[in-house]
């Protein structure tokens, strides 16, 4: 998305591997570490209705379903339903008219009412014959489940044998003072219950239960009777616009209407303003404003505005075995002048260390999102052994650039500043344009991507508060901004090798 | 890669003194009730439907050719009423798009032979891909990607959306540059 | 280019700043917004009363090879709706009333539509085929489904257009005179 609508030329590869353009990866201030959608905790802020934008609160939320109690979404093409008003003539009025009493004058008034429509395929809430409302928001029918009796069975089972296996480890644990593993099972974050792993895993379910709920429970039975098919079935000739579509008929499982004329509207879905956590260390990444309409952030730690962004302004045709031009843009998006350094990606120095494993731990309580696929474009291993098959090699040049801080009143200077330089084209307030050379081996297939690894070494002032050590920093004193040196690879999108 | 300079004809062009540049072959019908809030580009064949209801546009909003801002209307039990338009800034229509909604908000792209229905509401931050159809009356949150016919959301945007927009829209206007004559 | 000869009855707006080619009659009450194109090459064209014709819409009455001699007129009926950009090429055939081409729709040669239709927005109809009355067309995959009534008439709309619009466009007058249909087939009297 660097590019909005272009494919993404430039991709960095996160502190996990992954290859993410600089727009989805996040930054980490007190790691100092790239991160990506992969490798971080998602955490539900709110819930709220993408149509009419009224907040829920999640409890609520639970309660109704993840639905809106107000929008529709049209049971036959899904898109949200208007409410439209139209004048009635209160169906009293006729009778009354006929009896010529006084209330004539009253009923004289013709009633505003309200109906649904569907605005992209023409369907309305009159076509399944739902009657008009009186009120414009709510108040629609609300139909029951067939099978709410046998829901609310199971929920009540499923709770009780929650609550019952609940009981049974406090008490085993209170029995033996056993250390339980590191990592959390699956069982305990799922709500999977044991009972259900049992039986899944074909064991016998643990001795009967002692709740009247489990006691009393019956499991569902297969029966051989079906209905025999209607004689007609194959002879009936089938009109295609009274039969539903299989998507329209799983929109609503509850009834799957096999008809047409037995659609009925579906409460909207709601949507969520989601936050991001660091995996490693805990801290918001993310975090939106409450209000559904705001697009501001609280909180908003992006790589987009700590790590300097590579830009690919134009390349030469890549040839096995020649050089060509490449033209880069560095941008420095932070607030604090930055040197910059270009390098050979093997010529970074080793991670100090690897993230340490517990994190893991920490990350399943916040995520279910428990193993990573392994996707195709993962590096698959630690910046420090990145061996992306590279077809050429960007040939850095040997000094350190440095960025101006980002100055938003510089955009009105118009002019570029064109240095005479080999490398440097110009400089712009905190942006520089850069000509490099990039080396390609003559062993190269003609038609393979082209592409090249470039590593980047930066400074970065990062103005957090280092976190209260045992020897306590004095209060008062604004803790000096620190300095760090850092590191980040990206790989450059040059096309296909030209023969 | 980085956009390159869009030449255009000096003559065929107007320029406002707040930077609008506003192609001759453009029909802006009521032109009292439109308003351009600075570096708008309305490029030619672009109609703006200013006679129906006033229609205001942010800064640096690119009108590309052949669209159409039409303000909509909406009726009532006594008579119809054209809603203004309005649009907040840096906003991006592409090519051959019809635009029939009532709010576009700030940092909107929308792409090329996209419909977009009456009543519609574009929230901040939102973008709309090309040939996709939104039907009436559809609201489009913030950071949502719509695509397809009829629109549906198809993925969310990256939380930088707004200064995305604002560089696109920026560095369009500034490779937006007149033919030099030697 | 052959000769025009375009009738505009009384009550008609129709913008200056439009494309009309050939025989095309224009019914009372019917709007037509600037950037239209109207071409009847094939044969004549008339658009009945109370019809809306929006920007960048295209008409075009095609020539064919199977065409009748004298050429059958393509006939709009009332309340017909044109959205924004769409395109209508019916060599020769038969529109009824109320029917709604939404914006960027496409209707080729060879199709009949009833009244009451809707071709949704960007839809495009190639194949032969006809449309019974109040058939909507909507999305990519063009699904059908049958509409429960009739589209609502635009006269509201077209009340507020005719009020509005000659206050900002400059407008084709009126060419033909009621009261007076019999000279309507004589009357060739072209507009520029």
């Amino acid at each position: 998305m660097a590019y909005l609508t272009q494919p993404d030329y430039v991709k960095y590869i996160c502190s996990c591997g992954q290859l993410k353009p600089i727009t989805s990866l996040y930054f980490c201030r007190h790691c100092l570490k790239i991160r990506c959608g992969f490798c971080i905790c998602h955490e539900v802020d709110s819930h709220y209705c993408a149509n009419c934008l009224e907040n829920m609160p999640s409890s609520e939320a639970r309660l109704k379903k993840n639905r809106c109690s107000s929008c529709f979404d049209c049971p036959s093409c899904f898109h949200t339903l208007s409410t439209r008003a139209t004048l009635a003539q209160p169906r009293q009025a006729a009778q009354d008219a006929a009896a010529g009493g006084d209330t004539k004058v009253e009923n004289k008034q013709p009633k505003k009412m309200y109906y649904l429509s569907c605005f992209n395929c023409r369907w309305t809430s009159r076509d399944v014959g739902i009657p008009d409302q009186p009120v414009a928001s709510g108040g629609w029918p609300e139909r029951t489940n067939p099978f709410t009796t046998r829901m609310n069975q199971l929920l009540d089972y499923y709770k009780a044998i929650a609550q019952q296996e609940k009981q049974e480890k406090l008490e085993r644990e209170r029995k033996k003072f056993a250390i339980r593993g590191k990592y959390i099972t699956l069982t305990d974050k799922t709500g999977l219950t044991g009972a259900m792993a049992r039986n899944i895993a074909g064991l016998p379910s643990s001795d009967g239960g002692s709740s009247s709920a489990i006691a009393n429970f019956v499991a569902s039975q297969a029966s051989e009777d079906v209905d025999e098919l209607p004689e007609d079935i194959y002879t009936k000739e089938v009109n295609l616009k009274q039969i539903t579509s299989m998507a329209q008929r799983l929109a609503s499982p509850e009834w799957q209407p096999a008809t047409v004329s037995r659609l009925h509207p579906l409460a909207k879905l709601l949507s969520v303003k989601r936050s991001q956590r660091c995996r490693a260390c805990d801290h918001n990444l993310t975090k939106p404003e409450y209000n559904p309409g705001s697009i501001k952030f609280k909180i908003e730690l992006l790589a987009y505005y700590h790590v300097p962004e590579v830009k690919v302004i134009s390349f030469e045709t890549i040839k096995p075995g020649e050089k060509s031009a490449l033209l880069i843009k560095l941008t420095n998006p932070t607030g604090h002048e930055m040197q910059v350094r270009l390098l050979q990606p093997e010529d970074l120095p080793q991670p100090e260390e690897r993230e340490e494993p517990k994190s893991i731990e920490k990350s399943l309580e916040k995520s279910l999102n428990l193993e990573k696929e392994p996707l195709p474009e993962t590096v698959p291993d630690k910046p420090s052994g990145v061996r992306v098959p590279a077809s050429s090699r960007v040939c850095p040049p040997s000094m350190t650039l440095s960025l101006p801080q980002r100055d938003d009143a510089a955009e009105y200077d118009d002019d570029a500043h064109h240095d005479t330089d080999d490398v440097i084209l110009w400089r712009k307030s905190n942006k520089i344009a850069l000509r490099l050379e990039v080396v390609t081996e003559s062993t190269v297939a003609s038609g393979v991507p082209a592409n090249a690894l470039l590593a980047l070494e930066y400074s970065y002032r990062n103005t957090v508060p280092p976190p209260p050590t045992a020897g306590g920093t004095l209060a008062g004193t604004t803790p000096a901004p620190r300095d760090h040196t850092l590191y980040t690879t990206v790989l450059l999108d040059l096309g296909v090798v030209s023969g | 890669m980085e956009l390159q300079d869009t030449y255009y004809n000096k003559s065929e062009y107007v320029e406002t003194a707040s930077g609008n540049k506003v192609s001759r072959q453009t029909v802006l019908c009521g032109s009292q009730n439109i308003i351009l809030h600075g570096k708008v580009i309305v490029q030619s064949d672009a109609i703006i439907r200013g006679d129906l209801a006033n229609v205001k546009t942010g800064r640096f909003c690119i009108i590309s050719k052949g669209s159409v801002i039409r303000p909509p209307f909406k009726k009532f039990s006594k008579g119809v009423a054209f809603f203004p338009l309005q649009m907040g800034d840096h906003v991006f229509v592409g090519e051959n798009t019809v635009v029939n909604a009532a709010v576009v908000g700030s940092y909107v792209y929308i792409g090329k032979n996209v419909v977009i229905g009456r009543r519609c509401v574009l929230k901040d931050c939102c973008m709309i891909e090309d040939n996709s159809v939104l039907p009436a009356e559809t609201v489009v949150p913030s950071f949502a990607r719509y695509s397809g016919s009829p629109a549906r959301l198809i993925t969310t945007l990256p939380e930088a959306m707004p200064d995305l927009m604002s560089e696109f829209t920026k560095s369009y206007y500034q490779h937006f540059l007149p033919t030099t004559v030697n | 280019m052959a000769h025009n000869n375009i009738k505009i009855l009384p009550g008609a707006t129709v913008c200056e700043d439009c494309t009309l080619e050939g025989d095309i009659t224009i019914g009372g009450g019917t709007v037509i917004h600037p950037r239209v194109t109207i071409i009847a090459e094939g044969g004549p064209i008339i658009i009945a009363e109370y019809c809306i014709i929006e920007e960048y819409s295209t008409i075009i009455h095609k020539k064919s090879d199977k065409q009748e001699n004298p050429p059958k007129p393509l006939f709009i009926g009332a309340h017909n709706v044109f959205e924004v950009g769409c395109r209508l090429e019916a060599p020769c055939g038969h529109i009824g009333e109320s029917n709604v081409f939404e914006c960027r729709s496409f209707v080729g040669v060879d199709i009949k539509i009833g009244s009451g239709c809707v071709i949704g927005a960007a839809c495009h109809l190639t194949a032969p085929q006809t449309l019974i009355d109040n058939t909507v067309i909507w999305g990519s995959e063009h699904h059908i489904r049958e509409a429960l009534e009739k589209q609502p008439s635009q006269l509201l709309q077209l009340d507020f257009l005719s009020k509005v619009m000659p206050n900002y466009h400059r407008l084709r007058k009126p060419n033909v005179h009621k009261r007076q249909p019999s000279r309507q087939s004589q009357d060739s009297s072209p507009k520029p």
